[in-house]
């Protein structure tokens, strides 16, 4: 492996700017980090540049590990945002700067220049200063300089970021041919998922500091694990559907779609992937080649060129359409045809058409929608506008339904994590939702904030899948801590000691080879609940994820917390044991 | 209507506030020809003046610049507890009056002061001496270089410097290859300044000095010596080289401003 | 709070940062510490006498007095330099710019010497002025004049930078509104430049108030009448009287202390209206 860098962290004011991130890149690979700004992605790769120091982990160069050696030493090239060209030196003499650091002899680096500039086909433009070239032509010096002293790896910062958009295009095959002609291990950081397509043997997808999927560019456009990457990566529709026994059901209708998890339990509410160049226009069902969705009224057409871009609304199912709380475009769903479609079928505003889905992907991500619980309308209401159920529905794009008790609002006719008051009754009240057919019961104060850290704790073995699904399903949202929790009696000599801690141990190395989540294991002495309940009464606002697949241990655990720990927020995860 | 009014009234106060004293101190310093001009200067104690002045200035404007290097360096490169009230601890100097600064060192090494009698013993004067007046000039000139080139430096930012490190060059190769170019305009600025107020400066050196003629007079001093003896003749002609050394200081300050212009583009 | 510096990959924090706080420390530091000892070490009751004596409250007046006039000239005269500057193009217009810093530059007593020389009786300027009645030179009107001068590039340099900044686009925009251009300037532009006018203000009345250099010549220096603070320290000076010297310092320094306060609540002040503006 050209890099490899193993559970790197970075905090800045103690909050975690790079948050557990291990990667390897293989020799020769062109890997690009993708993501927005703020999701840490520059501050990895100077990281491994050594510009930046990193708090934990480790960076391995060639099998070298460099963690603690400086960036002068690592012998990489750095291309930065803004080329940082010596503006007071000329292009020879800017290429040459390595060179003559390491006190090389005049005609060996006159020769080098002038390799290096027909490399980025810059010729004959030696005694020009950086000023007098355009943004293009500095940014192929900067490459040059970089390459200079002949470093094994490659390192590009947003290289294209301040460049016109023909120029960019044009550089872009520059840098691929010159990374194909020294087979240069590179690692790019960009924001736009167009330029990581046209560049990448692979992509790292980072947000909120975490590396959330790395993969083959094709790959992770078709099949995305989370919602994040799954929108960030283009344009998507992101639809509810029902998973049940005998496959995905979209209303009441069956759907063919790619299911990478297997069915648990109970019928369960997933959200499945519709891109949409897969979506099927047709003036009737009958003529449909795909799965039918449902029939749609045509909204808005855009012509964009090579593609006609579709907003439909949705007649029936309005409900599955995902989309952040509020933003009146429920039952929306984009769709793009290619020009030779458009012609077969020609359609104006207030058509209404038959959906049918060629490919639907059901992402693994154990959370779907949210809907919240109240005696009456106005709690409700107060519990929606709790920031930690904001935050959440508004980054992982959902809504937020409600039920106020009006008869037929159960958990089976209302799928989804169910979130409800805390409070004295929360745990009579929770139980009674998992027995209606809830699977996650979400229990906030009106107050509960993003939390610092998400502790993971499961009352029986059979429970433990789900609930680091659920946790890692989170913390893709939330930039918090993971903390795997158990407990075990105090004797150190006690063997369920040894089972806990290989309980703990098997969940870390789960955690990190289904979801890429890194964990922190922590094993407390003590009987649980009041062992559990004391670690975290000592945290800083920790959320509790708790597993159980047992409802009445459920409601013991949640009712000592509801004493003991009023303000913990927690999110209890339920799987029927199977038989 | 407006605009010649406006233009006329700007050049009538400039020209009563700034252009009329400037004239009369060329006018009344050769106002008796080249001859007497040059009389002036044959003095003994104006000479030593002269040199008193240069000599001050070639210790203290290299001491504040090396200081000015370090301290912006130190500011703009790092991020550190307490930056900001070490910016304004090192403009402090510029709040204080001048008389102020030269009270401080009186208090310090003067006969009453805290070192006063241990300098006494040791036979050592600063004040009333030559030391005296290079610490009040010091500390008078002390925040010019580092002013120039805090925003300067902090506006460059850091990335040329980085670049140069990921390229393999140390510290000092850095310094002098890549920094040392960038900000050479904007340091000449500063020490052209910082140079002009060293051999101008009239208040602190005043108080430290104790005005011994050929001895502890600089220039300005000895202006006030020649004016105390209604020699006015001498006190313009001294008058007149120290304006010299003010209108040198503003064409290269504006030559610099107009290179560091083009620079920015 | 975290305050771990943040490891830089640029080498030599170490070396400068310890320099850099020796240097200043010991040129300083230590001897500002110096005086605020030596003044608060005095005896309570006789630091109030030396520093509440007429002779020195008379000086404070003038000193202030003189210090404030000089600093509102400065934003009158100074803010009509400073748009001539800026909105007008005339021969002669970069030579002025130019020109504008001269008080800088000048040494003081090259300028207190000359300006006496102009406005005394038999001045340039002061022939004229001495029949109607005006007496400038060793009087307190001339310490006045001293006091512009010197004040005046802290003003046109604050609020020239301002005005150039200003869009000619919000004139516009008002006099498609409908205003006049009397209305426009006080309700449009002067609000705008106001920060930059009050941090000019204050720089200017800040270095009026410790000059001593100008004002020897000038002033004539008759106690009670034309006697400025500054120069009561160096006759207490000559007085051997250290103690009352260090006082009436230490009294100085305070005033430069509020003076540095101000200014920095000026500019916090200025920059919280501007960028709050732009977010908005």
């Amino acid at each position: 492996m050209s890099i490899t860098l193993e559970q790197v962290t970075k905090r800045y004011q103690g909050q975690p700017v790079v948050n557990d991130v291990s990667l390897s890149v293989a020799e020769g690979e062109f890997f690009v980090l993708l993501g927005p700004s703020g999701s840490g992605k520059s501050t990895l790769l100077r990281a491994i540049a050594g510009l930046v120091d990193i708090d934990q982990g480790s960076i391995a160069l060639h099998g070298n590990d460099v963690t603690h050696v400086g960036a002068r030493d690592r012998g990489v090239g750095f291309v930065f945002q803004h080329y940082a060209l010596f503006r007071h030196l000329t292009v020879a003499e800017n290429i040459e700067f390595a060179l003559r650091v390491r006190r090389m002899k005049g005609a060996e680096r006159r020769a080098r220049r002038a390799e290096l500039l027909k490399l980025v086909a810059l010729e004959g433009m030696d005694q020009r200063l950086p000023a007098q070239l355009s943004g293009g032509q500095q940014q192929r010096v900067a490459v040059a300089r970089a390459l200079a002293h002949k470093p094994q790896v490659l390192l590009l910062d947003e290289p294209f970021g301040a460049l016109d958009a023909k120029i960019r295009e044009e550089l872009r095959w520059t840098i691929r041919s010159v990374q194909r002609e020294l087979g240069i291990t590179t690692v790019l950081v960009t924001h736009d998922q167009e330029e990581a397509f046209a560049l990448a043997d692979r992509i790292g997808v980072m947000n909120l500091g975490r590396l959330l999927e790395v993969g083959v560019p094709r790959d992770l456009y078709a099949r995305p694990a989370t919602r994040f990457v799954a929108t960030f990566l283009g344009a998507a529709n992101l639809l509810l559907a029902q998973q049940g026994p005998e496959g995905i059901r979209f209303g009441t209708t069956p759907v063919d779609a790619t299911v990478q998890q297997p069915h648990i339990g109970r019928e369960h509410e997933v959200v499945t992937l519709l891109r949409p160049e897969e979506l099927e226009l047709s003036a009737q069902r009958e003529q449909l080649t795909s799965s039918y969705l449902g029939r749609a009224t045509v909204e808005e057409l855009q012509f964009t060129g090579a593609l006609e871009r579709l907003r439909l609304r949705l007649l029936d199912n309005q409900n599955a359409v995902q989309t952040s709380a509020g933003d009146g475009a429920e039952g929306r769903i984009e769709a793009t045809r290619p020009q030779p479609e458009r012609r077969a079928l020609p359609l104006a505003i207030g058509d209404v058409v038959a959906l049918g889905a060629r490919r639907l992907h059901v992402l693994p991500t154990p959370l779907s929608s949210f809907v919240v619980y109240g005696i009456s309308d106005s709690a409700a209401l107060e519990l929606a506008q709790v920031p930690l159920l904001i935050t959440l529905a508004a980054r992982m794009k959902t809504r937020v339904a409600a039920c106020t008790g009006e008869p037929g609002c159960t958990p089976t006719a209302m799928p989804g994590v169910a979130v409800t008051a805390a409070g004295p009754d929360a745990p009579a009240r929770t139980a009674e939702l998992l027995r209606t057919g809830a699977n996650e019961v979400l229990l906030l104060n009106a107050t509960t904030d993003v939390p610092q850290q998400i502790c993971m704790y499961w009352l029986d073995e059979p429970a433990r899948h789900a609930t680091l699904a659920v946790a890692a399903s989170l913390l893709r949202h939330l930039p918090a801590e993971a903390v795997c929790i158990a407990t075990a009696p105090a004797g150190r000599r006690d063997p369920r000691r040894g089972q806990a801690l290989r309980a703990l141990l098997d969940a870390r190395s789960e955690a990190r080879a289904a979801h890429a989540l890194e964990t922190r294991t922590e094993l407390i002495p003590g009987e649980a609940p009041q062992a559990l309940g004391d670690y975290l009464a000592s945290q800083p606002t920790p959320l509790l994820v708790l597993g159980s697949a047992d409802i009445a241990s459920a409601q013991r655990t949640l009712e000592y917390l509801a004493t003991h720990l009023p303000a913990l927020p927690v999110m209890l995860v339920y799987r029927e044991a199977r038989h | 209507m407006m605009r010649p009014f406006l233009i006329g009234i700007s050049l009538l106060f400039l020209g009563a506030l700034l252009f009329a004293p400037l004239a009369m101190v060329f006018v009344s310093a050769f106002g008796a020809g080249w001859h007497a001009w040059f009389t002036t200067f044959a003095d003994s104690d104006t000479g030593a003046a002269i040199r008193l002045t240069l000599l001050t200035a070639a210790i203290v404007v290299p001491l504040n610049t090396l200081f000015g290097v370090c301290a912006a360096w130190c500011i703009a490169k790092f991020e550190f507890p307490g930056k900001s009230m070490l910016i304004t601890l090192i403009d402090l100097p510029l709040a204080v009056s001048p008389v102020v600064s030269g009270l401080i060192y009186v208090l310090l090494f003067g006969a009453q002061g805290w070192f006063g009698t241990w300098l006494q013993d040791h036979d050592i004067s600063i004040i009333f001496a030559v030391p005296g007046i290079v610490l009040a000039t010091s500390f008078v000139t002390f925040p010019y270089v580092a002013r120039e080139l805090i925003p300067l430096m902090q506006q460059q930012g850091n990335d040329e410097e980085e670049a140069s490190i990921t390229l393999g060059a140390g510290g000092w190769f850095t310094f002098f290859h890549v920094t040392l170019p960038r900000i050479r305009w904007g340091l000449l600025y500063g020490v052209i300044l910082c140079n002009a107020r060293a051999m101008g400066e009239f208040g602190a050196v005043s108080v430290v000095s104790g005005h011994i003629r050929g001895v502890t007079n600089t220039m300005p001093l000895h202006i006030e010596a020649l004016y105390q003896d209604y020699s006015m003749a001498g006190a313009f002609a001294v008058a007149s080289l120290l304006s010299l050394l003010a209108v040198v200081t503003l064409i290269i300050k504006s030559l610099l401003e107009w290179r560091m212009g083009v620079n920015h583009r | 709070m975290y305050w771990r510096r943040e490891r830089s990959v640029i080498p030599g924090f170490g070396i400068t940062f310890g320099f850099t706080t020796f240097f200043l420390s010991a040129l300083v530091l230590l001897p500002l510490t110096a005086l605020v000892i030596k003044g608060a070490g005095m005896d309570w009751t006789r630091f109030i006498k030396v520093v509440t004596d007429p002779r020195a409250v008379a000086s404070y007046k003038l000193t202030f007095g003189a210090s404030l006039l000089a600093a509102l000239i400065n934003i009158v005269f100074g803010f009509i330099v400073a748009w001539t500057l800026v909105r007008y193009r005339f021969p002669g217009r970069r030579f002025i710019d130019a020109i504008i810093d001269m008080p800088f530059a000048l040494p003081t007593a090259v300028s207190g010497l000359a300006l006496t020389a102009v406005f005394s009786g038999n001045g340039w300027i002061g022939q004229y002025l001495e029949p109607l009645g005006i007496k400038v030179a060793y009087a307190p009107l001339g310490i006045t004049i001293a006091l512009t001068l010197i004040g005046m590039p802290f003003v046109v340099r604050t609020v020239q930078p301002a005005l150039e900044e200003l869009p000619k686009d919000v004139e516009e925009a008002a006099a498609t509104l409908g205003a006049g251009p009397a209305y426009t300037f006080f309700r449009v532009i002067l609000p705008a430049l106001l920060p930059a006018v009050l941090t000019g203000f204050t720089l200017a009345f800040a270095r009026a108030v410790g000059e001593y250099g100008s004002i020897t010549f000038i002033a004539g220096n008759i106690p009670f009448k034309t006697e400025i603070t500054p120069l009561l320290i160096i006759i207490k000076l000559d007085e051997y009287d250290y103690a009352a010297a260090a006082a009436i310092g230490c009294v100085m320094l305070a005033i430069s202390f509020v003076m540095l306060l101000a200014i920095n609540l000026v500019q916090a002040w200025g920059r919280r209206r501007i960028s709050g503006a732009v977010r908005r």
